[in-house]
């Protein structure tokens, strides 16, 4: 695709373009949407699959109604969480203690109750769908089968019942399922109400505090992470992608995902030799690089030696329409965090640094790159407006669609049209937590 | 007579490969000298790669070999010997120096207490036998000593003297003040500060002495300043609670600095939730032994160390600057086990004083850290009351320039 064509914004770029720019501009301080001076606080509906110790809704959730340290104080959110509907209780379920500690909450026994709240129209201000952990199914392509569609489109019947509509935040991708995944981002932009989705990562600490400068132009990025398939590829595939669209012209959308498993990825690392240096350059910025050596804490390993290290190791390689090339290699046994390297074209050093998940380690207890994702979803609550582009997500789900279905089918490489068209612009403000 | 081979051997010409002794306490893993020396044999990640220093470690001594002992292993593996004196590695067998630097880990191993708590680490002894060696040649190499100097200040204080005295580089200190900061962020320099409170876990006289010389790597960019420490209080149990209430050490940076912590402990151990521990009860519950640091500049700003075992497991410090409005506060980060990532940077200022010959900051951080803790010990031994602290009029510099991990 020729620069000019690249240039030309579709339909759907020029609008997220402006939502994000607006967005973009410090939303913060603007009036809240869609409430007059005075107005109450906003009042929540938190939908979650569980609600556990570790688990998402409980991450999330504790932080909107307990609050959460912010920038030198400890913050609580200028909303209420007013109804939450849990889907699973397992052994462990802390619903309960949570309702006895905060009186102005109802657990409710179906999300449409805990929108209408015993009346017969919608009377909450936004909503947060969190379908992470619990007991779903997995299918044959090993899938997690997270209801969050099926939570997303029992709010909107609800919103289109009563007439009215409000924000709704989705934690992580939208769905394990691409062409619902696409159903909820047309059904948001159809019925016209803000909508926030995907990981942590791009809003958690950065170490360093590095952000891709606004329109560099990059030749290639790579991620290095861990984890599973349909799991935490995705929170890989959004850290790369976080700092990989604010690229010269913003994100154009991914025209071809390819994928290698096993030893073809330590051939791919052997024979390119640019890859292989942003690889490195991940690999320094690791807290977690296990050794080849033993007895020795902190060694680089050669690339011979990695293949004892990670058992499993997955490339997913992704063609962007304006030909630059992003890597994600899961990296299990190798790595137990997610860092980011890129080469611009300007021959400028290579930039890199670790998207860095607290409370993870041992020793430590709290999540807190939760509280990040907290501080945009109140954004998001205050201000009827997504701090980022909800399109990072849709195309992020889309790549981590396409790459699963390339893995179950033995297949290296789709073209992929139906990603082809997702273009947007990055958020002129950097959104990652820091000082 | 020594050959000219010899001769040249020992003082390599400047930009050739340094030469470097160790002497350590204990080579096993996870000890200081496991990580800080297998810098000098594999490298370390710095800035987004991997640097591999210009430097052979040309020789060892350990004071003692446990069990699991490493120092063998990494002698036979990389191609050095393992002196049974200090002496001799600094001579690597022969009679002359025979090294262009040493580092010296006195972390780890079996040593006695004295009563105030504090580990007998044979830092001094160390450094004596290394200078004595200098003295005897009339010749002198940089030296890095990890963490504090010594449990005394007076030989603290004649470490530095003799550093100045034969003309020798010396970089000392904890990996604190060069780790990660969440966020990145540092005292502007000349700032006024109105109040500071560090809080840290862990033992005494170990993990105090790292919380303290985090805490004055920031606060020695005020305005004006070091000027030195007039008077030190530590006080232990609900006096602390009590001091609070008295306005000696305020809630408020408390909260600040907790809201930087990763790793409360109590309910959120409990169930996972967030929770203010600057605020009510519950900390009370969960600390059953805390311990404060009261310090006193003699420029009249204050600063805490709140010891806070059973609250957290990490290390955050906030501070008041006047005309500021919100607190300054960040954590100290400490990269797990074991990669232990925050000695990477510790070993890269220790390698580039090697290699070129200059130190990246001052040793008298460190010596006036050493003297602030053995005098906080002092006052707790005295019934914990206050003690002034005249021979702690350390005054220095501070740099200009920021040198914690950030790019």
């Amino acid at each position: 695709m020729g620069d000019e064509e690249r240039g030309k914004p579709t339909g759907l770029t020029r609008r997220s373009a402006m939502a994000a720019m607006a967005a973009g501009a410090g939303v913060a301080a603007a009036a809240p949407w869609a409430r007059g001076e005075g107005a109450a606080r906003p009042r929540i509906a938190a939908l979650t699959t569980e609600y556990r110790k570790t688990s998402h809704g409980q991450g999330i959730i504790d932080r909107f109604m307990d609050g959460y340290g912010w920038g030198g104080r400890f913050h609580h959110p200028a909303f209420d969480v007013v109804s939450l509907y849990v889907d699973q209780r397992p052994k462990g379920d802390l619903t309960d203690e949570r309702a006895a500690r905060h009186p102005n909450l109802t657990v409710y026994p179906t999300i449409a109750e805990a929108l209408t709240r015993g009346t017969d129209s919608l009377a909450v201000d936004g909503v947060a769908i969190i379908g992470e952990h619990g007991h779903y199914l997995r299918d044959e392509k090993g899938r997690t089968h997270y209801p969050r569609y099926e939570f997303f489109q029992q709010v909107v019947e609800v919103f289109k019942r009563t007439g009215k509509s409000v924000p709704v935040f989705n934690d992580k991708h939208l769905s394990w399922n691409w062409e619902w995944a696409r159903s909820m981002y047309d059904t948001a932009r159809e019925m016209g109400f803000a909508f926030m989705a995907g990981s942590s990562l791009p809003v958690t600490w950065r170490i360093p505090e590095l952000e891709t400068p606004k329109d560099a132009p990059i030749r290639e990025a790579v991620c290095v992470g861990y984890g599973g398939v349909d799991s935490y590829d995705f929170h890989g595939l959004e850290s790369l992608q976080c700092m990989i669209e604010r690229r010269r012209g913003g994100e154009t959308g991914v025209s071809a995902v390819e994928v290698l498993r096993g030893d073809s990825v330590w051939k791919y690392l052997s024979e390119n030799k640019p890859t292989r240096e942003l690889f490195d350059a991940c690999l320094c910025r690791s807290f977690s690089l296990r050794s080849p050596r033993p007895g020795y804490g902190h060694v680089f390993p050669e690339l011979d030696q990695m293949g004892g290290l990670a058992r499993d190791p997955l490339l997913y390689r992704i063609t962007y329409n304006d030909g630059v090339i992003g890597c994600l290699f899961m990296m299990s046994g190798l790595v137990q965090d997610f860092t980011v390297a890129m080469r611009l074209d300007d021959d400028s050093p290579i930039l890199s640094t670790q998207l860095n998940l607290p409370g993870l380690a041992p020793g430590q207890t709290l999540p807190n790159f939760f509280s990040a994702l907290a501080h945009h979803i109140e954004t998001l609550f205050l201000t009827g407006k997504s701090p980022y582009p909800v399109e990072r997500t849709l195309l992020t789900t889309g790549i981590g669609c396409a790459a699963v279905d390339l893995l179950a089918d033995g297949r290296p490489r789709m073209e992929t049209p139906h990603l082809s068209a997702i273009a947007y612009q990055p958020p002129v403000e950097s959104q990652f937590m820091r000082s | 007579m020594r050959s000219r081979d010899q001769a040249e051997a020992a003082a390599p010409a400047p930009g050739a490969r340094k030469r470097l002794a160790i002497i350590t306490t204990v080579w096993k893993y996870l000890s200081h000298a496991q990580h800080m020396g297998d810098r000098f044999l594999v490298g370390y990640p710095i800035e987004g790669t991997w640097r591999k220093p210009p430097i052979d470690v040309v020789s060892l001594y350990v004071d003692q070999k446990p069990e699991d002992d490493q120092s063998e292993e990494r002698a036979r593996s990389f191609g050095f010997k393992v002196y049974p004196t200090i002496a001799e590695a600094l001579r690597c067998g022969g009679d002359k120096l025979a090294v262009d630097a040493v580092l010296i880990i006195g972390e780890h191993g079996d040593y006695p207490r004295n009563e105030k708590g504090q580990i007998l680490y044979p830092r001094f002894e160390f450094f004596r036998q290394a200078v004595d060696v200098f003295e005897a040649e009339g010749r002198a190499v940089p030296i890095f000593n990890d963490k504090h100097l010594s449990y005394s200040f007076e030989k603290a204080k004649t470490m530095v003297e003799l550093s100045r005295k034969l003309g020798f580089p010396l970089l000392a200190g904890s990996s604190l003040p060069v780790t990660w900061r969440l966020p990145a962020v540092d005292l502007p320099l000349g700032a006024v500060v109105e109040d500071a409170l560090m809080v840290g876990v862990g033992g005494s006289d170990a993990m105090d002495y790292h919380a303290l010389e985090a805490m004055q790597c920031v606060l020695e960019r005020r305005k004006g300043g070091e000027t030195g420490v007039k008077r030190v209080q530590m006080i232990e149990g609900d006096a602390v609670w009590r001091a609070a209430d008295e306005g000696r050490w305020s809630r408020k940076l408390l909260e600040a600095a907790l809201s930087r912590s990763d790793s409360l402990q109590g309910l959120t151990v409990e169930d996972g939730r967030t929770q203010n521990l600057a605020v009510g009860d519950e900390i009370k519950r969960i600390v059953k032994k805390p311990a404060a640091y009261f310090i006193e500049y003699a420029d009249g700003t204050k600063a805490t160390l709140l010891m806070l075992n059973g609250a957290l497991n990490d290390y955050n410090l906030a501070v008041k600057v006047k005309d500021r409005p919100d607190i300054l506060s960040t954590q100290f980060m400490l990269p797990t086990p074991p990669n232990v990532a925050y000695s990477a940077n510790l070993m890269n200022y220790a390698s580039r004083m090697f290699e070129t010959g200059r130190a990246a900051y001052p040793a008298d951080r460190t010596m006036l850290v050493c003297g602030i803790l053995e005098s906080c010990l002092d006052s707790r031994m005295n019934d914990q009351t206050p003690l002034d602290t005249p021979h702690l009029a350390v005054r220095y510099e501070p740099l200009k320039e920021s040198l914690f991990a950030r790019r």
